[in-house]
């Protein structure tokens, strides 16, 4: 089979030539594939569920195979949309995006710090636990007891399961990057940092204050009656539930995912292409004002509703300079990975366009955050699918891209051993990319769409209109999710070969090598040689 | 990166205290603890808390993932068009023939366990989901079978929520009333289960109708001192 694929795949030669980096990939080698192993099973999951529940939104007779999901969904309360959306998302965005944030940012750590890392026994039980985790909330889901939060409806039992999991991680990592080789500095250390206090943060708050029922509805009645008690409810009561929320989801996608995501094609990119960052002085301000400005973009789902009108009205211009740190962040990584590949040629390699896109669905992202900046774009796109298409180019976009192209370089060096074949990466890469396109395509132009409809000033146009203009788009955007999940599936069947190939060659060469040591001792035979040659 | 550690981390600190403040902190100031408002002409409070049955529902509202496709609020005329959808509309709480038509303010989320503020409209806003569907047999048709009222629906159909049993002596009072293809045979029939029972007594409760001193820009904030 190997040979029907070009070009023929190498066994070995992708250690680093650099011993002490060799000896730091070694260190994190099973954290890390643990870690991408689980990421990839999580996104085949999602991307499954994904596909069945935007199945879900339109009528059973557009794909004939169609119906039968929608008879289950409809008779079997564990597959109601309810369940099986938020199911998909959670999968993504934790499962996901979070386990392979996790992977990257270890592998990033150890290997900028320049020392092997320590204690890799309690960093493999926090991935462990972080997958127990992430599977109890999403069976938590599917059994009802989600909590309706969004990105937060992991159940209370699978959150302090999460907690635990991060919390030894968190402690793995900052320990790390102190015990770094002096002198060891990169402003990607700066990215996966702020990450990795941003998501503590952000869990802690959002789970205590939206999911625990330590406050139960109370509005405070001291000054109706004459009680003199005071009762400050807590922030989680009433509209600040919205407010809170918003400002999770968004934290979560633009403190901890984007610099995640942002710490890898920061080292990668000028490693790879062999070239300095271009602007590179601006990467600092770039930092600082993406993280000034960037969680202000929560104020994008509180426009007009019942919250306060000052919060949002300076919320919406702080998050409108969001466009300075995208610009800068764009001319440091698109400038560079532009630039790499008019000096490599045709595309550089399969494995780099995929940073290249990445860096570039970054300032998509960024842009899309931009235009719900402005309050007029805001009120017509924000109960549209439009919100869908922001969230699919963060994670489909931006996000997967970069952990793509990450795991293409890393796990060969990771393993020595190389990936199978170059016509599956390409296959791969035109599939994600073209789903990603036409999705971002359909959602954004029929959140436009839908969106014109829901603010006619015609009193006569009601849901139904808006649900009928809404409709094809559904059906084009469930087409755009079967594609990407077929490069996902490409992908995901390309690691298992090349693991299982890794896995008959390990095999074979001990077989060997016990077959030689057991035979009889010769004192200048051969046999020596070769069994030096297999412990090497 | 160029900052020592301690240095760097005070700073990102100090960010993220700043939009943690600005952002929650403030606004909880004026709305963490929001107060009814006292009918002057009678005991009355508005809003009042709805019942028991109701605050049931809203667990089963979010356990079915209600709110990934509906909102429930309504933007003021100038931000966005919903009074014009109608769903600003309300019936009056004092008298059934009238009518409540206003946006949707903080303090009519006070009595709410969980708040459903919802970011998506697939489906429409259910802020005053009772003034259009104002009876629980409207609403039990509806969630079992969407496409009777609205061919183009995104909404799937909650069919588990009900069950078909056959009628024993006289055919229950809650029993649907269905078109020919959803009907079942002769001598069965199809009864909401116990989850459906509250979801609709709390779709029943989502209902608007009365007016707050907010609307003519009443200040919120109550004090401590003035007990």
């Amino acid at each position: 089979m190997a040979t029907f694929f070009y070009p023929p795949a190498a066994n070995s030669g992708f250690k680093s030539t650099d011993r002490e980096l060799a000896a730091v990939d070694a260190s994190v080698r099973w954290p890390v594939m643990v870690c991408f192993l689980s990421a990839v099973h999580w996104m085949v999951v999602g991307t499954f569920l994904l596909v069945y529940a935007s199945s879900l939104t339109h009528p059973q007779d557009t794909f004939p195979i169609v119906g039968l999901l929608v008879d289950l969904a409809n008779n079997c309360r564990f597959f109601t949309y309810g369940h099986i959306w938020p199911a998909a998302v959670d999968a993504l965005v934790y499962g996901w995006a979070s386990t392979a944030g996790l992977g990257l940012a270890i592998w990033l750590l150890a290997r900028m710090g320049r020392t092997p890392a320590r204690a890799p026994a309690a960093l493999m039980t926090g991935i462990v636990f972080w997958n127990l985790g992430i599977a109890t909330g999403l069976t938590g889901i599917f059994l009802g007891d989600s909590t309706s939060v969004e990105l937060l409806e992991f159940p209370a039992y699978a959150s302090w399961i999460l907690w635990v999991a991060y919390a030894l991680f968190g402690l793995w990592a900052v320990a790390t990057y102190l015990g770094r080789k002096p002198g060891q500095n990169h402003i990607a250390q700066s990215w996966l940092l702020v990450a990795l206090f941003a998501f503590p943060w952000l869990y802690a708050t959002g789970t205590t204050l939206l999911c625990t029922d330590l406050h139960s509805a109370s509005p405070d009645l001291s000054h109706t009656s004459d009680q003199s008690a005071w009762v400050y409810p807590l922030p989680g009561s009433g509209v600040m539930q919205g407010l809170l929320s918003a400002w999770y989801v968004h934290g979560l996608f633009t403190l901890w995912l984007a610099p995640l995501g942002l710490g890898l094609l920061y080292y990668l990119i000028p490693k790879m292409s062999g070239l300095d960052i271009q602007w590179g002085s601006r990467a600092q301000l770039a930092f600082w004002t993406w993280i000034i400005f960037a969680p202000w973009t929560a104020v994008h789902d509180l426009v007009g509703g019942p919250f306060p009108a000052d919060t949002v009205t300076v919320g919406l211009i702080l998050s409108g300079l969001i466009c300075i740190p995208v610009v800068l962040i764009g001319m440091n990584l698109v400038g560079t990975a532009f630039r790499g590949e008019e000096q490599q040629g045709h595309h550089g390699g399969v494995i780099f366009p995929f940073l290249v896109l990445a860096a570039v669905f970054f300032v998509v992202a960024g842009a899309s955050e931009q235009l719900l900046s402005v309050r007029a774009i805001n009120q017509v796109l924000r109960f549209t699918m439009f919100r869908e298409c922001n969230l699919f180019i963060w994670i489909y976009g931006f996000f997967s891209f970069t952990v793509f192209g990450a795991i293409y370089y890393i796990v060969p060096r990771l393993l020595d051993f190389g990936w199978r074949s170059s016509l599956l990466i390409r296959a791969h890469y035109y599939a994600s990319l073209y789903g990603i396109l036409l999705m971002v395509a359909m959602l954004g132009f029929g959140g436009i769409m839908q969106g014109l409809t829901l603010e006619s000033s015609d009193p006569l146009t009601t849901i139904v209109n808006a649900d009928q203009v809404a409709l094809s788009f559904y059906i084009a955007s469930t087409m755009c999710i079967a594609l990407i999940s077929i490069g996902n599936g490409i992908f995901a069947l390309h690691l298992g070969w090349m693991l299982l190939d890794w896995l008959r060659l390990r095999v074979r060469r001990s077989a060997l090598a016990s077959e030689i040591l057991l035979e009889p001792y010769e004192p200048e035979a051969p046999a020596k040689a070769t069994a030096g040659e297999v412990s090497a | 990166m160029n900052y020592p550690f301690p240095k760097f981390f005070a700073l990102v600190f100090g960010i993220f205290m700043f939009t943690w403040f600005a952002l929650i902190v403030l606004p909880w100031i004026t709305l963490g603890h929001l107060a009814p408002i006292t009918d002057p002409d009678s005991t009355n409070i508005k809003p009042w808390d709805s019942t028991g049955a109701a605050h049931q529902g809203e667990l089963v509202y979010a356990a079915y993932g209600c709110a990934y496709c509906h909102t429930q609020q309504v933007r003021p005329a100038s931000s966005g068009a919903d009074i014009t959808r109608g769903w600003g509309t309300a019936t009056d709480d004092t008298d059934d023939k009238k009518e409540v038509t206003r946006r949707t303010y903080p303090r009519d989320y006070i009595w709410q366990h969980q708040v459903f503020l919802g970011t998506s409209r697939a489906g429409a806003d259910l802020s005053n989901v009772a003034h259009r569907f104002p009876t629980a047999a409207a609403l039990y048709r509806y969630l079992y079978n969407p496409y009777i009222l609205n061919g183009h629906s995104s909404m799937p159909a909650y069919k588990f929520l009900f069950v078909k049993q056959k009628i024993r002596g006289l055919p229950s009072d809650d029993a649907l009333v269905l078109e020919a293809s959803d009907a079942p045979p002769a001598g069965w029939e199809i009864v909401p289960t116990a989850e459906a029972k509250s979801l609709v007594s709390y779709l029943l409760s989502l209902n608007k109708g009365y007016h707050l001193p907010d609307e003519n820009g009443y200040v919120p904030r109550t004090s401590p001192s003035k007990s």
